[in-house]
């Protein structure tokens, strides 16, 4: 190990040497560290919100219609206030989570076993490519009659709209798994299910979890969608009354705590991904340095 | 040098690949005996089905006729008692090198504790301790290659395919490479059969050639190399290396003279 990091420091020093010219002409951006880029970026969210304000304030723009920041906040505040905010996201939350969990899970394990049955696999692929034709939204009326207006029938939808998604991105990946690989599990002796737990999953993750984060979108896609069409709580069910009461304030609080809610459940995946997918991390942190 | 036992008899194989203008035959009757210990190396011009052959006998493949008979037995392929090594170092890269290594001994299912301890016996033997949490990436192609040695050498195999092992890597480091394999196939007493393009290498390191002819392919002349080695290095200081190079130039058609008048 220490030969190891003795050389990559020795490879990053040389990569810096011819640098170390160019470093005092083009100053290094003093902003370009991890404080400074969290200074940076607070600063034009806070400048956003304070014209936003200013021109609300100044009649600019229709508080009516775009809402207001000063506004936006009070009705988080109380939202907070009276904890009904996490409940809703509570809501939407469980039934994105579950619902992609079960889509990915269940998609991604027919798409890997696809593999075994070439036959199999070509004779469902027709049906697969055409159900995935469908925008799985259009399903959601339907969805919603035959589950209800409960939480099922949003996790249905979300299954319906990741499952196919894991599913075709499974099976890519495992068609594409090294065939070299393969060949010398099977010269070492090695059966087809060998090859499929110590070949076809592992080089089938990286494409997977790279469709996680597509997955996890199009959960809270559902999940909202859902609501919009009938729910008694959840995020949606926020923005959806508040914007038919013109009550503009309401529905940022509702946009602003998805998109939050988005931003965790984003990072949740990168988190995972650093742990399933270890052998991928150390190189990715470099950049090219133009 | 006493009677040589015949360790694997290729007799008469042949092979055809299906291809858009009917059946192409790869493998015209390929006949050749490989010795216990021997060192064989296989050249041909490119394309000639060298991989093919190495294929059949790894049961990868299926010979469409002919047979392969193995110490007197006959066989379908030697899957599982042969260790394959490609040009390729074809290591899991989300393996570290330790269960890049271990990987054979998993998959014929030996004790945990006692593939653990093989693992590092070889590669401390290989110079390779310490590394045995780095994934593939991290390392250089000679040391991927080294591994890649390590993980076919750990399984025990009857016989060392060898697929232009080294053809990837630098002149220095193959040579290094060279070395190390020849040197673990003394300690281990293997049967190597190395498919090579490099006649260089192909005399330095073999006790037997076996040159095959173009598509379809069959054996053109089987040519043992009398030298005398402790090392590939030492080989081709060898007075007669350079005969034997140019013999072998010959049943490639490489014109060497024509050559060395240009130069």
């Amino acid at each position: 190990m220490t030969q190891v990091t003795a050389l990559s420091s020795q490879e990053a020093q040389s990569a810096a040497d011819p640098k170390a010219g160019t470093r005092s002409k083009r100053a290094r951006f003093s902003f370009d560290t991890g404080g400074g880029r969290i200074v940076l970026q607070l600063a034009s969210v806070s400048a956003f919100f304070l014209i936003w304000e200013f021109a609300a304030w100044m009649g600019w723009i229709s508080e009516f219609l775009v809402g207001r920041p000063s506004g936006i906040w009070n009705v988080l505040a109380t939202r907070t206030l009276d904890g009904s905010i996490f409940v809703d996201s509570g809501y939407t939350l469980y039934e994105a989570l579950l619902g992609f969990v079960i889509g990915t899970v269940v998609g991604s394990a027919a798409g890997l076993a696809m593999w075994y049955s070439a036959f199999a696999a070509r004779l469902v692929e027709p049906f697969i490519v055409a159900l995935n034709s469908v925008p799985k939204i259009a399903l959601a009326p339907i969805v919603l009659l035959w589950f209800g207006t409960g939480l099922v029938s949003k996790v249905v939808l979300v299954v319906s709209m990741t499952a196919l998604v894991a599913l075709i991105a499974a099976y890519q990946a495992a068609k594409d798994a090294d065939k070299d690989l393969q060949s010398l599990m099977r010269s070492m002796g090695g059966t087809k299910h060998q090859v499929f737990y110590r070949v076809i999953i592992p080089s089938s993750l990286p494409a997977m979890i790279a469709t996680f984060r597509i997955n996890i979108g199009f959960g809270l896609v559902g999940a909202v969608v859902g609501e919009f069409i009938s729910s008694k709580r959840g995020l949606g069910n926020i923005v959806y009354t508040a914007s038919s009461l013109y009550d503009l304030n309401t529905v940022w609080v509702g946009l602003f705590t998805l998109m939050l809610v988005g931003f965790f459940l984003y990072h949740g995946i990168d988190f995972l991904e650093r742990r399933l997918l270890p052998w991928k991390q150390d190189v990715e942190r470099a950049h090219v340095q133009l | 040098m006493s009677e040589p036992q015949i360790q694997l008899s290729i007799r008469n194989v042949r092979k055809s690949f299906a291809a858009k203008g009917g059946e192409v035959p790869v493998l015209d009757g390929l006949t050749f005996d490989i010795y216990e210990r021997d060192f064989v190396s296989i050249i041909g011009p490119s394309g000639c089905g060298k991989t093919t052959v190495f294929n059949i006998i790894a049961g990868l493949l299926d010979a469409d006729t002919g047979e392969l008979v193995y110490r007197g037995v006959p066989v379908d392929n030697l899957r599982g008692r042969i260790g394959y090594m490609m040009q390729k170092d074809l290591l899991f890269p989300w393996r570290t090198v330790l269960q890049n290594v271990l990987l054979g001994l998993t998959v014929r299912g030996v004790p945990e504790h006692e593939a653990l301890d093989t693992a590092r016996e070889y590669l401390s033997t290989f110079g390779l301790s310490g590394f045995e949490q780095s994934y593939p990436r991290t390392l250089s192609g000679g040391m991927r290659q080294r591994v890649a040695l390590i993980r076919t050498l750990i399984m025990d195999p009857d016989i060392l395919l060898l697929d232009e092992p080294f053809s990837a890597l630098d002149y220095q480091t193959r040579l290094y490479l060279e070395g190390v394999l020849m040197e673990a196939v003394e300690t281990f007493n293997k049967t190597v059969i190395l498919v090579t393009h490099d006649i260089d290498e192909a005399v330095a390191l073999s006790k037997r050639v076996v040159a095959l002819s173009g598509r379809p392919t069959k054996v053109k002349n089987v040519h043992t190399i009398d030298i005398e080695r402790s090392s590939p290095v030492e080989a081709r200081s060898d007075h007669r290396f350079s005969d034997y190079f140019h013999t072998l130039c010959g049943e490639l058609d490489i014109q060497t003279t024509k050559k060395r008048v240009k130069a």
